[in-house]
């Protein structure tokens, strides 16, 4: 402010003489305006302004200081106006020069963004130029900020040859036509950045893949990029939307129905509309395969919200589609496979879908034939059926052509020449004689690399492989091999399951497969005999329920349940009943097959026909029973001695003892002491006749016999009470040695007395030759560490039959002439139905010992042991 | 002398006492045993009841017996035996066999041996105590 007072002062003196009118000024101002805003740029505004300020007040020389790019330093800026030739080296030494906020004019503008006057430079300290002012004799100068905002766009400077103090209104005028520079700057700006993103803008729709289409409320283009025009067709702008269709294939998704006007993207968003994502195929001349494209529009709208027009942005996906298209055909080609389509079918249609991939491209499946060593035919639709034909039965090997020699080399082959390939040498002239020059094949592995096949692809012109075929190749083999794999499998299943089916049928077996999703059935033929169902009959779980017998049913639901929950394997015996209410007895057993998820899928069982084993198991049982009986009666008859003794005491022992009381009656003496004795004899007699009657009516009962707790010690002192006088008789000695700690066996009484009486009859038989003296028989028992009994039956008689002393078992073996040979057979069965072992082994001490072997009943020795 | 002799028969006849009119049952079971005493009770007769062959040998040792009935099925001995025995002994004795069960020859060997009667049991009573006065009525008779 000191120094602007002084310059101030200085320059008052001058101030009238120079100073420009009021007119002057507001012409200055009014001219400069207009001008600058006819100025195309900054620059050229500046020019004006330099040049008009100089003009009009006298300056002799005016340039413009920018910011460099960092805005660290100021330039000295093209725009300069002198009115002199001679402050032309001014001139350059500015160019030279560069100013740093606070140096300098211009420095000390851009720093203070104040204008500031200098009355002589050549005085002033702080001018770095002031030399060459002084030479060229500049003296006045001023500096004026140019501000956009805050912020200095440029420093304006005037120079004058004399001595000039500030004039404060001129500092005004000069100001305020900077303030002039400043609107011109901002339009100016808006301008080139309009400019330059317009171009921007250009460019990105011209380079840009997408199409960019823009059309007006009438729906004539505004813009249609490039990369429309190869979508649509170059002249497409030649016409309007409207009329589009008509000229240019737009069709639906399915390729055939045409789009419909009122519904293309284009239409929709000029209606107002926003288009998200709808697919067209395009078909013209210039792309006769057609494309795809995905298109979005959206409405085109003016500042205040009115609708100007339409905009759609549309994308080339026929890349994505066609590989969609592939996919989801590999895709119907696994899904023909799953559901077991014929095998030449699937084969087919895999060429099919391969040579669809490439243009001229042709491809074949052959087979390796069951004995690994001739090709079969498999797939061929486009090659000519000659070659096909021909190919058919040709042996594989190392020269055969391309696929016989993959399959035999295991490895892929490629002939990019048939004609001059040594491999092709046998099979030139048929590769000729149908077109084909290049042939390149792969083998068909199975996972286990088991060759299957080969997959090969055709061309007419010499040449190997291109990338994407080798990736089709490996698409087609892989599939190839999981079709005829499938189809193996499925060969070997049906083969199975006819050996199964045949085995199910010719061993009564009834096999079924519930599936029960669908509430569907399959049953083997013999099953719908045995189940009674007709062959045609449609079967559901129903069927089966309803054929169950009414009393298992809910055993064997639940036993399908725990199958079905467990994942385990089920098996029960149940009945069913058939129609005409004929009951059978079977086994079912079955098994839940899962998927990944764990649902079921399928129950398969298997019931087999008990009836028939049912019934054998019955009949032998009362054969067994029978035979038994039968041996028993034997028995009886053996015991005559016993039987008629036994009965015939106590009988006498009546009569008499009635007699006696008669008698004494008749004489009238009876003492009723006497009288009283005979009674109770009596009843003791009776008493003794019925128990020998009921011990024969038990030996000579017929049917089942039940199990009981029993004692051993106390069975065998009542069976030598039945056989007593069979020993009295034959003057033999039976000694028992009986175990007093013997455990009690779970068994049927008469049975193990049947056993009991044919050791016993036995011994007695066998010590019958001996003297009176000698015959001896000892009846042992005892505890087997409490876990069983045995009981022996030791004679002293001569012993078993040398080397043959198993043969007392068998069937009809006997040393006796009266017996039936069946007793120890039978003894034996019996013994070993109790879960025993009867044996028999020469005694110590000669003789023979029978012994036999019984569990020791559980509960009992338990308790005991408690 | 001809008392020497005499005495010798009279010894050897009176080393024993002289057969009484008691009628001796040999019979294991003692049911039978009693029912057989009763009978003879019931006739007037009395009778010596033996339950065992040994007790009856013992017997006959130290006493002649005029009639006795023997069971042929009994421990240790048989009746026929005890028959048998007797005759050895050159004893008068009077035998009546009684079995319960009937050996096929066990009648002829009986009856053969100078058995009075063979009964096979049961018995009718009327014949069997006619058979016991049989045998008495031998007995005394001599």
């Amino acid at each position: 402010m000191n120094e602007r007072d002084r310059i101030d002062k200085k320059s008052d003196e001058h101030r009238k003489s120079i100073e420009p009118s009021r007119e002057e000024q507001l012409s200055l101002l009014q001219t400069i305006t207009m001008e600058v805003a006819a100025a195309k740029d900054l620059s050229s505004a500046l020019e004006v302004v330099l040049r008009r300020v100089c003009e009009t007040t006298g300056w002799v020389l005016g340039q413009a200081w920018v910011p460099n790019q960092d805005g660290t330093v100021l330039d000295c800026g093209p725009a300069w106006f002198c009115a002199e030739a001679d402050l032309k080296e001014f001139r350059a030494a500015c160019e030279g020069s560069h100013f740093v906020p606070g140096t300098g004019i211009p420095g000390c503008v851009w720093k203070s963004k104040q204008p500031v006057w200098i009355q002589d430079v050549t005085l002033e300290g702080n001018f770095p130029r002031n030399k060459v002012a002084a030479e060229v004799g500049l003296k006045g100068a001023v500096g004026i900020p140019i501000l956009t905002g805050d912020e200095v766009i440029a420093v304006i400077e005037f120079f004058v040859h004399e001595s000039r103090a500030e004039d404060e209104r001129l500092v005004k005028v000069i100001t305020a036509v900077a303030a002039q520079l400043d609107l011109v700057m901002v339009r100016k700006r808006a301008e080139e950045e309009l400019a330059r993103s317009n171009e921007i803008l250009q460019s990105i729709l011209s380079n840009m893949g997408d199409a960019v289409i823009v059309a007006d409320k009438e729906g004539k283009f505004l813009v249609f990029n490039p990369a429309a025009e190869r979508m649509f067709g170059g002249d497409a702008t030649q016409t309007s939307s409207s009329e589009w269709l008509h000229h240019y294939g737009l069709y639906l998704p399915d390729r055939v129905t045409p789009f419909p006007d009122d519904q293309l993207p284009l239409t929709r968003s000029i209606r107002g509309e926003e288009v998200n994502n709808v697919e067209i195929f395009v078909r013209h001349d210039k792309a006769p395969n057609g494309l795809w494209t995905r298109v979005n529009g959206r409405p085109l709208r003016g500042s205040n919200g009115e609708l100007l027009g339409g905009v759609i942005v549309c994308r080339d996906i026929t890349q994505i589609k066609e590989e969609e298209f592939f996919r989801a055909g590999q895709s119907h080609l696994l899904e023909m496979i799953a559901a077991s389509a014929p095998l030449a079918d699937v084969l087919t249609s895999l060429v099919l879908l391969l040579e669809g991939q490439a243009d001229g491209l042709r491809c074949s499946v052959l087979l390796l034939s069951d004995d690994g060593k001739h090709v079969r035919h498999g797939a061929a639709p486009n090659l000519p059926e000659a070659y096909v034909k021909a190919v058919d039965g040709l042996p594989i090997g190392p020269r055969v052509g391309s696929c016989g020699t993959a399959m035999y080399l295991r490895k892929p082959v490629v002939v990019t020449d048939v004609l001059t390939d040594p491999l092709w040498s046998d099979y030139r002239a048929l590769a000729e004689s149908c077109g084909l020059r290049a042939c390149w094949s792969t083998p068909i592995l199975s996972p286990q690399g088991e060759v299957l096949g080969s997959f090969a692809m055709y061309h007419q012109e010499t040449r190997g492989p291109h990338p994407e075929e080798m990736r089709l190749t490996e698409i087609g083999t892989h599939i190839a091999g999981i079709a005829i794999e499938r189809q193996r499998a499925l060969e070997a299943l049906r083969e199975s399951e006819a050996r199964i089916s045949l085995a199910a049928e010719s061993a009564d077996l009834a096999f079924w497969v519930l599936y029960p999703e669908q509430n569907s059935a399959w049953m083997s033929e013999k099953g719908r005999a045995m189940y009674g169902f007709t062959p045609h009959e449609p079967l559901t779980r129903g069927s089966f329920v309803s054929r169950i017998h009414p009393d298992e049913r809910a055993a064997v639901q639940a036993a399908f349940e725990q199958a079905r929950a467990s994942q385990q394997t089920f098996e029960i015996e149940h009945r069913i009943v058939l129609p005409y209410g004929k009951t059978r007895w079977v086994i079912t057993r079955g098994r839940c097959l899962w998927d990944e998820d764990g649902n079921v899928l399928e129950i398969i069982c298997v019931t087999i026909d008990l009836s028939a084993q049912k019934q054998s198991d019955l009949e032998l049982q009362v054969q067994r029973e029978e035979l038994a009986h039968l041996s028993r009666i034997a028995l009886i008859g053996e015991m005559t001695a016993s039987l008629g003794h036994e009965l015939n005491q106590p009988l006498t022992a009546i009569a008499n003892n009635a007699a006696a009381a008669r008698r004494f009656f008749d004489r009238g003496q009876i003492d009723p002491a006497i009288l009283k004795q005979l009674l109770a004899d009596i009843a003791a007699a009776s008493h003794r006749a019925g128990e020998v009657i009921n011990g024969i009516r038990g030996m000579a009962r017929k049917g089942k016999s039940t199990r009981s707790p029993l004692n051993l010690n106390a069975l065998i002192a009542d069976t030598l009470r039945l056989v007593r006088s069979d020993i009295l008789i034959r003057e033999t000695v039976v000694v028992t040695d009986f175990d007093s700690r013997l455990p009690d066996v779970e068994a049927a009484p008469v049975q193990i007395q049947q056993v009991l009486l044919n050791l016993i009859m036995n011994a007695l038989d066998a010590v019958q030759a001996l003297p009176p003296a000698e015959r001896r028989i000892i009846i042992s028992t005892r505890s087997l560490k409490g876990k069983s009994v045995e009981v022996s039956v030791r004679d002293f008689g001569t012993g078993l039959p040398a080397d043959r002393a198993e043969k007392v078992f068998d069937h009809f073996f006997s040393t006796k002439a009266e017996g039936m040979g069946m007793g120890l057979t039978i003894a034996r069965s019996i013994v070993e139905a109790h879960a025993g072992r009867l044996g028999a082994e020469d005694a110590e001490g000669g003789g023979a010992r029978f012994f036999f072997h019984l569990p020791a009943a559980q509960r009992l020795s338990i308790s005991k042991a408690a | 002398m001809s008392g020497e002799a005499g005495q010798k028969t009279h010894s050897m006849r009176s080393e024993k006492p002289a057969a009484s009119h008691v009628v001796c049952l040999v019979e294991d079971d003692p049911l039978v045993l009693n029912s057989l005493r009763h009978l003879l009770a019931s006739d007037g007769i009395a009778a010596r009841s033996f339950d065992k062959v040994e007790t009856f040998l013992a017997h006959i040792e130290v006493q002649q017996v005029g009639v006795v009935v023997l069971d042929i099925w009994m421990a240790g001995m048989t009746g026929l035996e005890v028959q048998a025995h007797l005759s050895s002994m050159c004893y008068q004795t009077r035998v009546i066999i009684m079995t319960g069960s009937e050996g096929p020859d066990d009648e002829r060997i009986a009856m053969q041996a100078g058995a009075i009667a063979f009964f096979k049991k049961p018995f009718d009573d009327e014949q069997f105590l006619a058979a016991v006065h049989e045998a008495l009525r031998g007995i005394y008779s001599k």
